[in-house]
This record gives structure tokens, sequence and C-alpha cells, in this order.
């Protein structure tokens, strides 16, 4: 439908904009700092002149926009409201998103940029309140002669926000100043006065007190008796609590909304177009000929300085103008040569972006960073698939549902390569009777009063006392602090059973059992509103993203007090957690469920080689050959702790005697044996087990095992072969091998440009069958060979190899494949297809975990750790 | 054929021992009922389109020949049908494309692929879904129905053909009879102990309380995004339909139709162990077939359903099929992929034909296969065109809804490097006398403009494709 296109690219290009912005903090034109955003809830820059309303520029959420009462009594202009006499500035309605945000983070900040009137006004004067009476508020900044003073309820405090903080005595004065206030969840409150920390205190307990009805007002309190006089530059609110260097930051951005330099909007506008339009461009329609590998013409668009350089005619394009041999061919469809021409939205993007510059922001352009373009912008919620939800009961009620939900369930599929791929979790009437019948059987199994007994000691049918067991076991279930109307709800259930003259256990019952058929439980729910770019993710989003890329889990208690604490916030104790969740054993099961989905182990179930020409094949094999890559994953991952890389090339595998046979090991032992590979040079490594040579089918394809290793290994594009090819190879004879016949094709000319790059990949496998026997002899006699050379992409030459074991090496060694790993582990902890906006991230990762031994343990820390578990992804509200 | 015939007059004359949800039932029987009185003058024929879709194509030469050649099993449908030819889906058509995939997501959506399990936008049927019941369907009914026979999995666009409008799969698929009837006549279990009335009321308290919240987190103060409360959407859409099932159930018949045996053929990934392909008789494969299409096009008959798609083979099938084929009395061919071919695994399959077509030769095989693919179609369609299949206007389904039949490309033509998905076969029903019928027509149009052309006509205001874009109507398919 064109309107999700349509939106689907701007957001892309929005998200690409803001995240080059982002980068581009540092080199506005003043070397002004950009203020921050991450946590952001309100922020009104005061930028309406003559208007009735005050705009919440946040782009987070519902705006939340303030009505002045009394247009006359205040003054506008460039940037601020003067307030000139007593009126109110305040939302129609409750500041619902304001007030859910800091429930859920337990963490504030509220930032004022102010020139007050007066050192005379009192009660203190509401500058910003959050309230609905001269004693009811969740908080408010006031004036109280010469000083601040913060008013914020608690658990720890009353309902009129006391115990307050104050600045010191003649901290305020009738100058512009920028204040700010911040409390995180530990309760530690700090005021801050152009920049410096002036007072400090302890505001203990939560906000689950917190009234959710109240109003967001300047200048007054909602009931119109506490008014405050003076000038507004800006007011913001965040759910978290701002660190000093924060807070420094946005006082040195100044009293403007941090509208940033024109000059870097442009440049990051252009550099935004590239990747967005451009890049994407060549490299789906020009790398495939036009790369460093062939660089056909003498010109590679692959890389910046190649490109700019031109080929064999000369500069190939020339900025400012659409003119020259690139767009000539293009224009002409006479590029590419032998493939589809250009849409007309293409061609007008390519003019676009040569008359506009020709801006080349990227080094090198990689295909790989493209393939997944369509995804950008998609925000999708993420099912628990199968085996998070059983392990979310297990954890969270201790419940073993495994068979029944195995049963009742239907499978996830795969999508993209993992079956965790969150734009493919969708449900069906299956599921919805499967969550219910589910929750039937897991409540039947459960000690409802033990379980309650967790929560609360006090088994009370009273409604303040159930409010308070729902909202405690409702946390713990749902991954998060509930609001006050998900506490009604899950209350009225307790209600209907007594009622129906149920006691406090069948009530418990009840409320679990629809929590756990609940979205926020069946679901990983985020809050995704924003302004397309992305959002620090609040301790409870954090706390779960950690888990189930982790364990596959829900947080456990330890990480829960973590994230209640907002220990999360603070890069050490968040490592520290890390560091203690790789240490539990359901790390290495999940880490099992990741070499299972890349390497799609599932699909051995249903291998059924040509009987005639595989005679002793026995369909247990199969199996034995899933537990031998999975054994050997465990043993160099886990007991070993090797760099990732090592898994193309370790010396060790493990076989049931059976399995040892197939291979031509002597069998040891009975069961699964571990074998020492170090003197059979033709076996090492998961590319020689047989759970990932049989990919190749039953004629043991190159084309199949080649791609493969291009795909799963190198993060390799290549394209679907041209129409006007028999895809089927011919039969190998006496004189002719799978080799010779790969060879014929990477020589021919319309072939050979693509097969080039994955075929000689799989020169080296020549010698296992389709069902991952060695032979040094084909069925027609002929001598097999393993020795071949590996194109990297992005590469200009291939390095030749002579064995299999040198094949190995190479991969092992190649940063193109530990890097290509760090994508699929990455991808399989997103549960989403990365796309060219992750590559910086990726690169950081990969990076940082390589500088941490480049181990399974070190990159999960790394993705934990990075912007793209940290930050979360938001969507434009409409 | 050995299978029986299902008929909505089976179903409600009964023959066995399953159950069937009675307002279903009663819900049948009023719809048969219109057929004949006065009621039938006022009640209007619903909107309805589904998709129907069958692998490997039909090369355009073929096409060409008519009812002479291939399409014969349509001729007795001919009235009631539009072929179309020359209908390019030239944006798909692109470098780097796989007919099998790209071509079968191209199908009815007019849009290369989006990734593995994703279309590049909504499907026809799903657009006009959405345009003419933007408040969902009538609860209890089933909103859009997937089904199909086939052994070739991987990417889903392969066999699913019905997709919503961000490109995600718009329903789960269906591939045996039983999970097609259990889908769409099958009771569902609210509870273990249906007995028990006040355990029933207390669930149902627990699945309103869990229905409340759905309804907040697609509401306007949800913190989600568009593209997450769209699919927490279709989970609140599916829970209210599991209420009508579970709970609007009023009594059980005992006369109830059996439901289907259990399907021996074999299904997920079973079916297509590695890509090599399966062995596989015409008996059991058109058994099979044959049941699910009764099954589907009794939902359809039962008003059960008024959306959806239909999938004999997919993508790119991979079979070794066996056995006599024969039309109207006459042997047409004897079936022997793996024989024929003289080799094993998917180089055995039957879709090496296709990769064989030389328009100079015979192609025997190819169009025996062809010829198949178009009885059974003709099958299905067929049964949405009977007695049992009589609207409220005196009208068949066939004619009153809007049956779309495609392929993907894999045509085996290739006489244009730069046009693989060119001449891609269509046929449409006439929609309420929207399309003309009883023709076979050379559009030479682009799949964008014939499918915008299509939406036009059944007052869709949405259009497939990019929003600048100069569509350009097909007013040669409209009546």
């Amino acid at each position: 439908m064109r309107y999700v296109r349509t939106t689907c690219f701007a957001t892309a290009l929005l998200g690409l904009a803001v995240g080059l912005l982002s980068s581009l903090s540092t080199i506005a034109a003043d070397d002004k700092p950009q203020r921050v955003r991450d946590g952001l809830i309100v922020l009104y820059d005061f930028a309406e002149n003559n208007a009735a309303t005050v705009r919440d520029r946040s782009g987070v959420g519902e705006p939340l926009d303030l009505t002045i009462q009394d247009g006359g009594r205040v003054r506008q202009s460039k940037g601020t409201l003067s307030v000139e006499s007593p009126t109110l500035i305040a939302s129609s309605g409750p500041a619902r998103k304001v007030v859910e945000a800091i429930k859920k983070s337990n963490a504030i900040t509220i930032e004022a940029w102010i020139t007050p009137a007066n050192v005379t006004q009192s009660g203190p004067a509401r500058i910003v309140s959050l309230s609905a009476s001269a004693v009811q508020r969740n908080f408010t900044l006031g004036q109280d002669k010469e000083l601040y003073d913060v008013r914020l309820r608690s658990t720890g405090g009353d309902n009129n926000g006391l115990p307050s903080t104050s600045s010191p005595r003649k901290s305020l004065g009738p100058r512009r100043t920028h204040v700010a206030f911040t409390r995180d969840p530990s309760g530690a409150a700090t005021i801050y006065i152009d920049g410096k920390s002036v007072a400090k205190k302890k505001v203990p307990g939560d906000f689950g007190n917190w009234d959710g009805k109240h109003r967001l007002t300047l200048g007054n309190e909602v009931t119109g008796e506490r008014p405050w006089l003076g000038t507004y530059h800006l007011v913001a609110v965040y759910d978290r609590a701002l660190t000093e260097s924060e807070v420094r930051r946005n006082f040195s951005a100044g009293a403007s909304s941090g509208s940033t330099d024109k000059a870097a909007d442009a440049v990051a506008a252009k550099n935004a177009v590239f990747e967005a339009k451009i890049a994407p461009l060549f490299a789906r329609h020009c790398l495939e000929c036009h790369d460093s590998a062939l660089a056909k013409g003498g010109l590679d668009l692959s890389r910046k300085d190649a490109a700019l350089a031109g080929g064999e005619s000369g500069k190939a394009f020339e900025a400012g103008k659409a003119d020259g041999v690139l767009w000539d061919a293009i224009e002409a469809d006479d590029m590419p040569k032998d493939r589809a021409p250009l849409s007309s939205d293409e061609k007008a993007a390519l003019r676009g972006w040569l008359e506009a510059g020709a801006v080349w922001p990227l080094d090198r352009i990689d295909p790989a960073n493209y393939v997944h373009a369509g995804h950008a912008g998609d925000v999708w919620v993420q099912r628990l698939t199968v085996t998070e939800y059983v392990e979310t009961v297990r954890s969270t009620v201790g419940v073993d549902i495994a068979k029944e939900a195995g049963e009742l369930l239907p499978p996830d599929l795969r999508a993209d390569g993992f079956s965790n791929t969150a734009y493919n979790l969708g449900v069906d009437l299956k599921h919805i009777e499967a969550y219910g019948r589910l929750a039937e059987i897991i409540v039947g199994r459960m000690d409802a009063s033990k379980f309650a007994g967790r929560f609360s000691k006090q088994r009370s049918l009273d409604a303040d006392k159930l409010a308070d067991l729902v909202a405690a076991m409702g946390k713990w279930l749902l991954r998060g602090p509930l609001d006050d109307e998900e506490i009604n709800v899950y209350r009225g259930v307790a209600s209907t059973v007594i009622g129906a003259g149920g006691d406090y256990d069948e009530a418990v019952r009840y409320i679990v059992e629809a929590m756990l058929q609940s979205p926020r439980f069946v679901y990983r729910v985020e809050d995704q509103r924003g302004d397309g770019s992305p959002r620090r993710a609040n301790p409870y989003e954090l706390a779960s993203r950690m888990s189930y890329i982790v364990w596959g889990a829900p947080p456990d208690e330890a990480l829960f007090r973590a994230a209640e604490r907002g220990e999360l916030a603070d890069r050490e104790k968040l490592a520290a957690q890390v560091k203690r969740m790789l240490d539990d054993p359901r790390t290495i099961e999940r880490s099992r469920q990741f070499i299972s989905e890349w390497l799609n182990l599932g699909r051995l179930d249903n291998l059924r080689p040509d009987a005639k020409r595989f005679p002793k094949w026995d369909a247990r094999l199969a199996a034995d050959m899933r537990e031998e890559t999975l054994a050997f994953f465990t043993e160099i991952v886990w007991k070993q702790k090797r760099p990732l890389g090592d898994l193309l090339d370790a010396q060790v595998t493990f076989a049931t005697p059976q399995l040892a046979a197939h291979y031509g090991l002597k069998p040891a032992g009975d069961g699964l044996a571990r074998y020492d590979l170090s003197k059979v040079p033709a076996r090492g490594g998961i590319l020689t087990h047989g759970s990932v040579l049989t990919v190749g089918g039953d004629d043991a394809s190159m084309v199949s095992r080649g791609l493969f290793v291009l795909h799963e290994l190198m993060r390799g594009t290549i394209n679907a072969p041209p129409p006007c090819v028999n895809t089927t190879p011919p039969p190998t004879k006496a004189g002719l091998t799978h080799r010779g016949i790969a060879e014929s094709r990477v020589a021919n000319v319309n072939c050979g440009v693509c097969h080039v790059r994955f075929e000689p990949l799989a020169y080296g496998l020549e010698k296992f069958d389709g069902v991952g026997a060695y032979h040094e002899r084909d069925d027609h006699g002929n001598e097999l060979r393993d020795d071949g050379e590996v194109l990297f992409p992005g590469d200009a030459k291939p390095i030749k190899y002579k064995s299999s074991a040198e094949l190995m090496k190479l991969l092992a060694d190649s940063q193109r494949v530990r890097e290509s790993l760090t994508w699929k582990v990455t991808q399989f902890a997103l549960g989403r297809p990365l796309a060219a906006a992750d590559a910086a991230s990726v690169a950081d990762i990969h990076k940082t975990a390589e500088q941490n031994g480049g181990t399974y343990a070190s990159l999960i820390t790394a993705i934990v750790m990075s912007d793209l578990v940290q930050k979360k992804r938001t969507e434009k509200t409409e | 054929m050995t299978s029986r015939a299902i008929s909505r007059r089976t179903v409600l004359k009964g023959l066995g021992g399953v159950t069937i949800g009675l307002p279903f039932l009663e819900e049948m029987l009023v719809t048969r009922a219109l057929g004949a009185g006065k009621a039938a003058e006022q009640a209007a024929v619903p909107v309805r389109a589904f998709n129907v879709f069958f692998g490997l194509g039909i090369p355009s030469p073929l096409q060409k020949e008519g009812f002479d050649g291939v399409l014969e099993p349509l001729k007795p449908l001919g009235d009631k049908l539009l072929i179309m030819r020359g209908v390019d889906h030239v944006r798909c058509d692109e470098k780097g494309i796989n007919a099998h995939y790209d071509g079968a997501s191209a199908a009815f959506t007019a849009e290369p692929p989006q990734g593995e399990a994703k279309a590049g936008g909504p499907s026809i049927d799903q657009m006009i879904r959405h345009a003419h019941y933007p408040d969902g369907l009538p609860r209890g009914m089933v909103p859009t129905l997937v089904a199909g026979t086939y052994f070739r999995r991987s990417r889903l666009s392969r066999y699913i053909h019905s997709f919503n409008p961000d490109g995600t799969v718009a329903a789960t698929m269906q591939e045996k009879p039983r999970a097609v009837f259990e889908r769409v006549f099958g009771t569902v279990a609210a509870e273990s102990d249906s007995t028990d009335v006040r355990r029933q009321r207390l669930r149902r308290s627990v699945l309103d309380t869990v229905l409340d919240q759905y309804k907040f987190y697609t509401g306007p103060h949800s913190p989600l995004g568009a593209t997450s409360k769209a699919r927490v959407n279709e989970h609140l859409e599916r829970i209210r339909e599991f209420e009508q099932r579970a709970f609007a159930v009023k009594g059980l018949v005992d006369s109830a139709p059996a439901a289907p045996v259990e399907s021996k053929l074999l299904h997920g990934g079973a079916a297509d162990p590695g890509g090599e392909g399966i062995d596989i008789t015409l008996e059991a494969l058109t058994a099979e077939w044959r049941l699910l299409a009764e099954l589907y096009a009794l939902a359809i008959q039962t008003d059960r359903t008024r959306f959806g798609s239909i999938t004999f083979l997919a993508a790119g099938e991979r079979i070794r099929l066996k056995g006599k084929y024969e039309y109207d009395g006459r042997k047409v061919f004897d079936f022997d992929d793996a024989g024929q071919r003289k080799k094993s695994g998917s180089n055995a399959c039957s879709h090496e034909w296709w990769h064989d077509f030389n328009e100079k030769k015979k192609n025997e095989q190819l169009r025996a296969h062809a010829h198949m693919k178009m009885r059974e179609i003709a099958y299905f369609l067929s049964l949405l065109d009977g007695k049992d299949a009589v609207d409220a206007n005196g009208k068949t389904i066939l004619d009153n809804a809007l049956l779309t039949i495609s392929t993907e490309s894999g045509d085996g033509r290739h006489n244009d490097i730069k046009r693989e998905l060119s001449g891609v076969f269509h046929a449409i029903s006439g929609a309420g006398g929207r399309f003309k019928t009883g023709q076979i027509a050379d559009v030479n149009a682009e799949g964008l403009d014939v499918y915008n052309t299509m939406l036009a006509a059944m007052d869709v205001p949405g259009r497939l494709g990019p929003e600048k874009r100069k569509m350009a109507a097909v007013d040669a398919i409209r009546a």
C-alpha cells in the first residue's frame, strides 16, 4: 500500500539522518553541543508566536501540548514566553505519558531555562508542576523567594511531595538561569544551577504512589492559587536522571531547544541520501561487475577513492550535474549490462544525488549491508518464541510446560535464517487457544498460595491489599511495573472470583491465568513511541532485552533488582550483570539454539538421501550429525572458550561409533565420543561436519555448498542466475568431476562473473560426498581435488589454498568471516535482520568483542553493551 | 477420483460423529434458505476475493494455444473467466530475480519480496478486505483463509499468497484437509471442563480481561508503534474469533459431518527434504488436493470466509510424479518424472521440464503437468459454480466473487533476458459483472496496472506500488 512504503522510506531516511546528526553533534558550526535526547518525554521551546497553545516538541509519543488560559497575560517572542500577570498554562488532560514513563523508570529530570520576574514570589510559586491542588502533586519545581524548591511524591514521602529538596538560599536571582533537578532510581536527588550541582538529597521509595490524573502546568497551580511570574525559555522532563555531564551539556547547549546547525543538517541529509538510496542502488545494480574484484572497465564503484578516480573512460561522474559516463550509460539503459535497467525512480534518485553534489560519505559500500533494506524503519514487537515461552514460564512460576507447549503452540517458522525474526512471529487462532489452555495447565500445577506469598504475606481480599498483590505479582510476571489501570483490570478478575464465592487462592489463580495470556507476557512490549530516532531503553526494558538475549528467558531476581535500583544505567554494574549472567547454564543452551538455527540443523530431521546411491545411509546418522555439531560448538565455545573463528578449523570432533565409521574414523566408545583430528587433515571444523556438508544435496552441489560458505560465513551477496540459464548441472562421468563442471562454469563468460565468487569456496570440499563421507575418487574413478581459492567479499584478489585444511585455516583467520559471525549472532540476539543503519554499531561490537578475545561470551557482552541493545528504535508518532 | 465430494448439502445432512458449533450450522442453514425465498432478494451478496495459485507456470507460447492446449480443462468454465495473456510483472523482473521466489511473491502483489517471509506489499484480496471491511469481518468469521497442497518450503511466498498491508503473511497456512476443517468449522476448547458453568463464567472473565489488555495495546494510548500495533491487532482479532467460537456455542450437533481423516501425505519439513523433492503418485496428490479444495469451497459456500488464498503446488515445486493421467475419458500421459529424467533427487523433479522447455519441441512432459494443474484448478473453481454455490442473487459464487488465478513465472520461455516475469498466466472471474468474461484477452500490460485496475473496479481506494507511479488503467478487462 503506497502510504506504507512512503512512510517506511521516510522513516528510514529520518532514522539515518537522525543517526548522522547525532554523530555530528560535536561538529556543529559553532561547536555548541547538542541537547541530550535520551529519556526525553516532553519538551517546550516556546517557539510559537501569539498562539494559545504551547507545543510539546519532544517528538515522543502523543504530544502533551499546553493551553494558555489567558493569552492577554503573557507575551511571546523569539522562543520565549513571559508570564506578566497570573494565569495558568496547562495540559488539557492528565499528563499520562509523563506519569507512565516516570513510574516505570523510577527516575526523573525536570529542567528549565527561565528568568524569574522577581525574588519575592513564593508558595512555592509553580514554575513546572504535575499536580492537582496545593496539597496533591507528583512533582513541582517552584520558586520560594531566593531559592528553588522541588517537591516530589514517592512512597518514601507524602502526597504533597514533602519533604522537598531546595537549592541554597540566594541561589535564585532575576536572571536567565538553567535549573535542573534529577532523581535516580536509588533515590539520589540533585539540583543543578547553570550546570553546577548545588544541592543533594535522598528522596527514598519509588513512584508507585503517583497519581495518573494530574495535569502538567506552567506558571501556576492547576487551582490557580500559586502563580509564578517570569520568562520561560525552555522546559523539559526526562524519564531518567541525567548525569552531571549531561546536565552540563544541556546547559552549554543554551536556552534554545537545540535545533541543529543548518549547515550540519544539510551535510547530514546528503549523507543520509547516499546511504539510503545511492549505496543500495550501486550495491544492487552495479557492484556485480564494478567491485574491487572485477572492476570492469577499470571502474570500481565499491570504494570511494576508486569511484571518484573513475575507470578506463575517465571520471565516471561529475559532482553537481547529471553527466558523465556513469549517468549516460544508465540513462540510456546500456547499464547494467544484460540486466534489467534501473527504474525511473532509481534514475531520478541518481540524478538528484549527482546534481546535489554527489556526496560520498562511505569509504566502502558493502552490499551485504543493504540486503535487508526493506526492513529499515519497521519496529516489530517481539512475540516470545515457543522456546522463550517455555523458559519464561519455567523462570517466572517454576512450571515445566515444554511438552504441552510443544504440542499446542504452532511452531515458529524461520525467516531470514532464524525463527525468532520478529516480523514473522505472527499469531493464529491456534495460538490463542494454546495460550489459554497452557495458562490453565500452568496454574493447575502451581501452588498459588505459595506463589502469592512471594509478593504479599497478607492473604487478604481487601481491595487495597489485592491491588498491592497484583502490582507486585504483575511486576514480576509481566517484567515491569503495572500502571493503575492494569492493576484495576487484574483486580477485577479477583472481584469476579469473589463474587462467585471464590477464595483468595482461587482469585490468585485466575489473576495469574489472565496475566499469562496478556500482551505483556506473550510479547516483549516496549514503549516504541518517539520521533523515529533511537531512545534509551528504560531499566525494565533493558533488563528484558539482556535476559532474552543471553538466556532466552526473563530477568531473574538479581537482574530485576538491578533494574529497580537503576544500576543498569551504570556501565560497570551493567557489565557485572552480564558477566554474572554468562555463568548461568541457560546461556549455553541459548547459544546452542543460535547454532542450531544458524546452520539450520532442524533440516537434518528431514534428510532422505536417495537410497540407491547411499544404501548405507541410516536416518540415525542425521541425528548423530546434529549432536556432533552441538557438542563441537559447546566444546570450542564454552569448554575451551576459544574465539568463534576457531569453529572453522578446530582439530576435534564428536561422533557416535556409527558416525565415526561413516567418516572413516576408527570408532571409539559407545556413545558420542571425542575424536582428536590433529592427524586427520581432511576433517576439522564445522564445514567438515556432515550436518553442513549435506547442504549440497545428494550430488554434493558445489553451487549450494559454495553459496552456503559465501552467505553464512562471509556475508557475501550474489544475484540469482540470470534468465535463459539452465541451472541443472551436467552429470559427472569418467574424466569429468564436479570440480571440472564447476570450473567450466567459472570460466564461462556469462556465468563466471558470479560463480567465481562462490564455487571455488567449495572446491576444498569436493572429497566429501553428498552425505559427508570422505573419498579420494568419485564413482567413476576420477581423482578428486581439494585445492582452490577464496575471494573474500570486498577484496580485489583471491587467495589460493592447497588443501581443505588450508581453506579452513584461511576462513578461521579471516576478519571477514569473524565479522560475519558477529553479524549472525547479533541478528539472532536482536531478533531482526540487520540493515545499513546498524552497520556502524555492529562494527563497534565486533571490534570490542575481538579486543576481548573474540569469544562467544565477549561477543554477547559487546552486543548487550552496544547501542543496539541499550537503545531502542522508535516509530514517529503521527 | 477416489474422494467423495463434500458439499454444503452433505455437511448439513451430516455423515457422522464430529461436532460443529451450532451457530455456524445456523448460519449455513440461513444462507441456504436465503437462496430460495423472498429473503434472497433482500440479502446482499458479500464482497469476496480469493487468490488461486499454482506452481511453475505456463510458458507463454502454450498460453497462445488457448483451450486447444494445456488450458483445455478451463474450457467448461470459459464463460465465467477472463484469461489474460501478456501480463508482465515488470517491477519484480529485476536483476537477481529468482523466478520461483520473486515471481511467486509478485503473484497477487505485483511487488518484489522484502525478505524470506515478507512480500513487498499487500495482496489484492487483502486490499479488498481492508477496503470493504475496515472494522473487520462479521464476528466469528475466519478473516482470511490460507490453504494449500504443496511440497516445497523454504521461503514462505513460494506457497502463501495472502499478505497484509505491511507485507507479512495474512494468515497461517493450513496444509492438511483436517487443518482446514478445524480452522473453518471446528470448535475451540475454552476450557478443559465445559460442563462446569461457574468455571466457564470465570474463564470468560479472564478472557475479557485479556481482551481488554489487547485493546489497550492497539488503542490511542498504546506505547507501541504502528507496525507493532498492527501485529497486536491481529492477535486481538484472533481472540475475538476465539471468544465467539468458544463461548457463543449454544450446543453441538451429533449428526454433523465427520472431520476428514488424517492426511497420509508428507507435510511440514518432511515434505521438502533438503530441496531434493519427494516421490508422489498422481492419485495421492489429487485426492488430497481435492479434499482440501472441497473444504475450502465449502468454507466459502457457507460464508465462513470471504478472503484468502489457495495453493496447488508451490513455486519451484519439487515432486517426482508418477501415475496415469486421464482427462475427459482419454489418456493424456503417463507421469514418471524420475524414470523419464533418468536421474534422482531434485534433478528428477517435474520442475526440470520447465528448465528444458523449448518452443520448437514437443515439451510433452511439461504439457502434461500444466494440463493436470489446470484440471485441478478447474475442479476447485467448479465447486464455486455448482448448485451448492448459488448466492442470494441467484448467481454463483464464481460469478459474484473475485477469483484471481495466477502463478510464478518460471515459464521456461526465457526469450528476453531482461524480462523473466513477462507473460505470467492470469485469469479472473467476473466479480459480479465488474470484469469481462468469456474471453482470452491479450492485455499486454504491467501486472501492477492490471491489479490496480482490478482494485479500482472493486471500489478499493488504495493502490499497489509506488505512490508517484502513474497508473495506466487496463480498461480492456473491465466490463
